[in-house]
């Protein structure tokens, strides 16, 4: 499959070209950052935007497929129940129990995935919908089993704080790696190809359902990876993991950051933990000026937060269909063509 | 066992219920079948429009069947601004930012409404409170009987509209082919607009009527809009016979669903039905042939 490309020459271009340069020091700087500050908070805070990596590639992968996800906290649930279920039950390591509920996860991504990829956009967005509220539902009416609707803290999968904070970061540059990788092969072309046209790549011979369902498989796979290493994370998991808010955040992170692009749901994950993390500071000031506008809320931030978040979205989709990536390749572009215009005379 | 008093009020029920989705689904099938547009942010419509409703009825004493159609008259205005300034941009490009707007607009409008009205539950008091038939044992209230004669009269009068109508015809000819029908001398972009203010004022009676029968609060549009694209599929796209059938077999099989299985199988029961008739019939249960 990667014949050609990923010959050692052509990884050594890879590296020396400026995008090598940038990825290598995003690498370093991901890694060394903890050396300069070790505030617990922050630490926290990059470990969560690390792990929604995941999570929101494995989304933005389906999304370059041409599918759209409505449901993916089903296997974000799903990941994490069989991770620390196992754990619990069967004392199974959860270091390989996160890849056991991956696995599992996309498992059942390959059932719906068999039963669906032959249906238009919107349909699939319905029925991965319809199928987070149907596992919300079986893992509710078999809670002897899973003790999912009053929750239970999850076990240890690797040391709180740093150590957990570079286990997330590896995992999520090998999460991207891999998609990278698979991106630039030819299921990632076939993945472009159906994305842009159905009708026109099953004419040039590619088996669209077959690659869709791959997209599905590996998505879910990378889905449930996440899940897992998160509600091992937050130390606790109940029901709650499949509420539609699981599922819709993926999915904003990749719009936010830039649909379709390798980068744009590390740029919109930092983006939306961020704005997570760091506004409910601004609430204050929020009810300060607000509050008399709105007598009926007794806290008027969160709701004004989630109104911009919203507005965000829809200008974002409007006008940067690209994403925030796409404003930060113009301006590396424009700083370019200024430098070489300097350096003429 | 279950006796037939619980039998008839299940279907009784369920009716009602459907009677709203079926509203919200013919809006729905409306601006899909016209506009090839899927609109998730639907519900918050009909979300907006109880509370307009409620808002109406509650500051000037106003009849809330009364406060009902001006309430229609404001969730199409805000439909039209929607269209405008979200939809319409979008229109055309990839399917799947119309999600991503619908997303961001249900942002837009719960956050509003929470800004604006609050928290708490509501309802909207209506002029028939604890007025109920007695019909043979089993008790009717007046509300969901009074809802149901309105469903039937806006259908009829859309079905009017649609089928005898000039405009009716226009939209018919653009939901065929809009190239065509620009051809023909319609103006495809006022079409557009009347359909989705159409759509709108469907769901904001949608809303009137499930805020007089049910209580409310700013989050209760995302499932509504869920269950009305069930029916569309059931019913099959761009039918709107279709989806008064799906409406009525989808409210009677929620209720049941209820009824045998118990209250958290509400949601389960219905999206189960809605994934078995996509494997079996992709183009739904009474859906036209081709794309």
């Amino acid at each position: 499959m990667f014949t050609k490309k990923f010959t050692k020459e052509n990884i050594l271009k890879i590296l020396q070209s400026t995008k090598g340069r940038i990825i290598l020091i995003a690498i370093a700087v991901s890694l060394a950052f903890p050396l300069f500050i070790s505030d617990t908070y922050i630490i926290r805070i990059l470990t969560l935007i690390a792990i929604f990596t995941i999570y929101a590639s494995s989304w933005n992968l389906l999304a370059m497929s041409g599918q759209g996800s409505l449901g993916h906290a089903a296997f974000l649930g799903i990941g994490g129940f069989t991770s620390s279920l196992l754990a619990i039950n069967l004392g199974v390591p959860p270091i390989i129990g996160i890849f056991i509920g991956a696995a599992f996860s996309a498992g059942i991504g390959f059932l719906i995935g068999v039963t669906c990829v032959r249906l238009q956009a919107w349909f699939l967005a319905m029925v991965t919908f319809g199928f987070s509220v149907i596992a919300e539902t079986l893992f509710s009416q078999f809670d002897d089993y899973t003790h999912a609707v009053l929750g239970f803290p999850t076990p240890l999968l690797v040391a709180p704080g740093l150590p957990f904070y570079y286990f997330a970061v590896v995992i999520s540059i090998i999460t991207v790696a891999v998609i990278y990788l698979i991106m630039k092969s030819k299921m990632g072309l076939a993945f472009r190809a159906i994305h842009q046209n159905v009708a026109e790549a099953s004419m040039t011979g590619i088996n669209t359902a077959k690659y869709k369902l791959y997209a599905f498989v590996l998505s879910t796979f990378f889905a449930g990876l996440a899940g897992a290493i998160y509600y091992h994370f937050l130390k606790y998991i109940s029901v709650s993991v499949f509420a539609a808010d699981n599922s819709f955040k993926p999915l904003m992170m990749s719009v936010i950051g830039g649909l379709g692009t390798i980068e744009g749901p590390i740029i919109g994950s930092a983006i939306m933990v961020f704005i997570d993390a760091l506004l409910p500071n601004i609430d204050g000031t929020l009810q300060l000026a607000l509050s008399p506008l709105f007598p009926a809320v007794s806290n008027v931030g969160p709701p004004v937060r989630l109104l911009g978040l919203g507005i965000f979205l829809v200008i974002v989709v409007v006008f940067l269909p690209k994403g925030v990536t796409s404003l930060l390749h113009k301006i590396y572009d424009y700083l370019r063509r200024e430098l070489k215009i300097g350096e003429k005379p | 066992m279950i006796d037939a008093t619980t039998l008839i009020l299940t279907l009784v029920w369920g009716v009602a219920i459907g009677c709203i989705y079926i509203l919200l689904a013919t809006g729905l099938n409306l601006i899909f079948g016209v506009m090839k547009l899927v609109n998730f942010a639907h519900g918050e419509l009909l979300m907006i429009g109880a509370y307009v409703c409620f808002s109406i009825s509650t500051a000037f004493g106003v009849n809330a069947y009364i406060a009902l159609f001006l309430s229609m008259g404001i969730v199409a205005l805000i439909g039209v601004a929607v269209e405008r300034l979200a939809f319409r941009r979008v229109l055309g490009t990839d399917k799947l930012n119309e999600i991503f707007v619908s997303l961001g607009l249900i942002l837009i409008f719960d956050n509003i409404a929470v800004l604006i009205w609050g928290e708490k539950i509501k309802q909207i008091t209506s002029p028939f409170e604890n007025m109920s038939l007695q019909l043979g044992g089993v008790a009717i209230s007046y509300d969901r009987l009074i809802s149901l004669a309105f469903v039937a009269a806006i259908l009829v009068g859309l079905m009017f509209l649609i089928k005898k109508t000039k405009i009716g015809r226009a939209m018919r000819a653009t939901s065929q082919k809009s190239q065509s029908a620009m051809l023909m001398g319609i103006n495809i972009e006022h079409i557009y607009i009347f359909t989705f203010a159409l759509g709108a004022a469907l769901a904001g009676a949608a809303g009137s009527l499930y805020g007089i029968i049910a209580p409310f609060t700013p989050y209760i549009g995302a499932i509504p809009t869920i269950k009305a694209f069930a029916i569309i599929i059931l019913g099959g796209l761009g039918s709107i016979p279709g989806a008064i059938i799906g409406g009525l077999l989808y409210g009677i099989a929620e209720q049941s669903a209820v009824i045998f299985f118990g209250g958290i199988w509400r949601d389960a029961v219905a999206f189960s039905l809605l994934i078995i008739v996509l494997i079996l019939r992709p183009k739904g249960l009474f859906g036209e042939k081709g794309d």
